[in-house]
């Protein structure tokens, strides 16, 4: 039985009667996360084997195996809806879905690795803060879910960060201030292009599956980071990001063409990620028909 | 264990107050059918409420934990590094030791690359490893140990024997590179709950190997070295670990090594142990036979199906007859001790229910410098960061 709330939108459960919309805007929600969870994983897996303590090693295996979780409950959700979990990867390798930008780029150092995922992961959690608030519900319980565990991976990037800044060289410091430089526009793409004049006519905001607007999030979100990398210590250049006398922030706007090509293949690591994809599971395929051949 | 209750009649009965709310268990009933349940249970649980969703279960189609599950289910305290206060915990200990007169911060690179010696006293069992700078109780630089062979070593440490505890040191050793491998495998992608499941058991083991070392007298710091500096020459993993490579090959070996640790685990518990290590042992025991378990149904499954079956029997061939060197401690490879955990051990390998085993009847010795290319790579990858930095960086 959906039910009414205040903001005018009906909440639904899987078996509730909803328009074909919510469902299809729903399924498209949940299929999209989890490919970008499953195939985003990838530049920070790519790390594992050289975490350099047993330690860092454990908590960044804690982190895979959470990124992965979370592509998961997303696929839980899409597969609910009428999308077959295969065809999540499949449609990626045939061209039919793509990942977001920040997942075209690899991590160049470990010194990168931290600035990048605190900027990645706040920038996640903010955008699941509000996709929590749609009104499917078990999208946004799978949301309730994945958010909190962010959370722990934001805290795992502070320390990251932390330990570099506070034990490295200066060259290794200097590599965290460029990761910060280098990343942060590109976290800043990920939240999607200017929407503020539009979103009143965007069809997933009208139906109550996408609450915020993009413009709306990216405040919400620099006013959270900044303060983090300007405590930690990370020059923050006013050219890339300064907040104005009236508590708004401003910044360089992204090549959004450049972010369009990016997304459509033409980032540094995108066929890297094609290709582990494709490997794995051309690689795994007749595992998988043995595990679910045999009761 | 988990266990499917087996009360026909009764229904588990879940409901939701508002939407928003969470759903949760709120009591049972007892019904004929499952349409009558659910009526049931709405005007026993339901009538002075709106309820949003109510949810009948017939318990006999559950399948729940038992009142010894409590370790398995204890996610936080046997997996520290997946709390959400640990990092920040990690933080603040290292600024609070870096304050402190006391801190001691232990060159990595003056860790000789031979194995380190414990303190006397080893500290209490946990799969955190204490960092030296931020526990009083293992500030003292630890004791290196000298690098005769192992009989002529210092006796050790509470595991019951000396022998015991150089085994226990040797399979923290084949855990460590596979709980490194099957790492990589979460991304790997045979299904989304295999990925999971690896990634929990290669945590599992990696912890595991901390657990030992901890039980051994290591702090972190000796720890890291024994784990990040040592030269491949100096590591004495079984020969399985060069098998490490395949999907079928990884199951064999995920099943050998929890076979192995399952086996010392056993033994161990039975000859009480020193203070600290009964319950860690018990509880790397508990877990290892899940990990077994799960070995053993990928086992049946790939031996199983036309398409995998030839070529898992020859993985499982292979592994199998190099694991045969699990509890070659000893240069001769054949004590009574060794020769009474591999009999148990190949017991144990050969119920999986797959192909035939090609364990050795007598241990053949473990040497230094074997594992392959799966351990030269697991530890040049290693060292990769690790060598860029000043020592004591990374805890």
């Amino acid at each position: 039985m959906a039910m009414a709330i205040a903001a005018g939108h009906r909440r639904y459960e899987l078996w509730d009667p909803m328009p074909d919309e919510v469902r299809e805007g729903a399924r498209r929600f949940a299929t999209v996360q989890a490919l970008n969870e499953l195939v985003g994983v990838l530049p920070f897996a790519e790390w594992l084997d050289r975490a350099p303590s047993h330690t860092r090693r454990q908590m960044l295996m804690a982190k895979i195996q959470d990124e992965v979780g979370h592509g998961h409950v997303a696929a839980r959700v899409a597969e609910d809806l009428g999308m077959p979990r295969e065809r999540i990867l499949q449609d990626y390798l045939d061209g039919r879905a793509k990942v977001h930008n920040i997942f075209h780029y690899s991590f160049a150092t470990w010194e990168e690795l931290g600035p990048g995922l605190l900027l990645m992961n706040s920038a996640a959690i903010i955008q699941f803060q509000s996709l929590m608030k749609g009104v499917y519900l078990p999208y946004a319980r799978a949301l309730r879910k994945i958010e909190r565990e962010e959370s722990f991976h934001y805290q795992h990037a502070l320390d990251l960060t932390h330990e570099v800044l506070t034990h490295g060289d200066a060259e290794q410091r200097r590599r965290v201030r460029e990761g910060f430089e280098l990343w942060l526009p590109r976290v800043l793409a990920y939240l999607g292009p200017p929407d503020t004049d539009t979103l009143h006519a965007n069809r997933m905001w009208l139906i109550g599956l996408k609450p915020d607007g993009n413009d709306a999030l990216r405040q919400a979100w620099l006013n959270k980071i900044i303060p983090v990398f300007l405590k930690l210590g990370v020059h923050v250049d006013p050219a890339l990001v300064r907040q104005a006398p009236s508590g708004e922030w401003e910044f360089a706007m992204p090549d959004w063409a450049e972010v369009k090509k990016v997304i459509a293949g033409g980032g540094p690591a995108s066929q890297r990620r094609l290709d582990w994809v494709r490997n794995a599971l051309d690689r795994n395929t007749r595992y998988r028909r043995a595990l679910r051949g045999v009761s | 264990m988990p266990h499917v209750p087996t009360d026909p009649d009764v229904y588990e009965v879940f409901a939701q107050n508002g939407l928003g709310k969470t759903l949760g268990h709120v009591g049972s009933i007892v019904s004929p059918c499952p349409d009558a349940a659910w009526h049931l249970a709405k005007e026993t649980y339901g009538r002075r409420d709106d309820l949003a969703t109510l949810w009948v279960v017939r318990r006999a189609d559950m399948t729940v934990s038992g009142g010894d599950d409590g370790d398995l289910l204890a996610a936080k305290t046997r997996m520290p590094h997946r709390q959400p206060g640990f990092p920040t915990a990690r933080r603040r200990d290292r600024s609070a030791a870096a304050s402190s007169p006391a801190a001691v911060i232990l060159p990595t690179a003056a860790v000789p690359p031979a194995a380190v010696a414990p303190p006397a006293t080893a500290p209490p069992a946990t799969a955190a490893l204490p960092a030296t700078a931020a526990s009083p109780a293992t500030v003292a630089p630890p004791r290196f140990r000298d690098s005769a062979p192992p009989e002529r070593r210092d006796d050790a440490r509470g595991a019951g024997g000396s022998e015991l505890s150089d085994l226990w040191l040797l399979l923290a050793d084949d855990l460590f590179v596979l709980g490194n491998r099957l790492g990589e495998r979460i991304v790997d992608y045979i299904d989304l709950e295999e990925s999971l499941a690896v990634g929990s058991i290669g945590q599992e083991a990696l912890a595991h190997a901390g657990t030992i070392l901890v039980l051994s007298g290591f702090d972190q710091p000796a720890a890291d070295a024994w784990f990040f500096d040592r030269p491949q020459g100096r590591w004495r993993v079984s020969r399985a670990i060069e098998r490490l490579t395949d999907w079928p090959s990884t199951v064999a070996c995920g099943l050998v090594i929890a076979a192995a640790v399952t086996v010392l685990a056993e033994r161990t518990v039975a000859v009480e142990p020193g203070e600290g290590w009964l319950p860690a042992i018990t509880a790397v025991r508990d877990e290892q036979l899940v990990h077994l378990d799960h070995w053993r149904r990928w086992a049946r499954a790939l031996a199983a199906f036309p398409e995998t079956r030839a070529e898992f029997a020859r993985a499982y061939a292979e592994v199998t007859e190099r694991a045969g060197d699990m509890f070659g401690a000893r240069p001769q490879g054949g004590s009574a001790l060794a020769v009474t955990l591999h009999e148990r051990f190949a017991a144990l390998v050969g119920e999986n229910g797959g192909p035939g085993s090609r364990m050795p009847d007598r241990p053949l010795a473990r040497t230094a410098g074997v594992g392959g290319s799966a351990l030269a790579y697991c530890l040049s990858r290693g060292r990769m960061v690790r060598d860029d930095y000043a020592p004591g960086v990374f805890q």
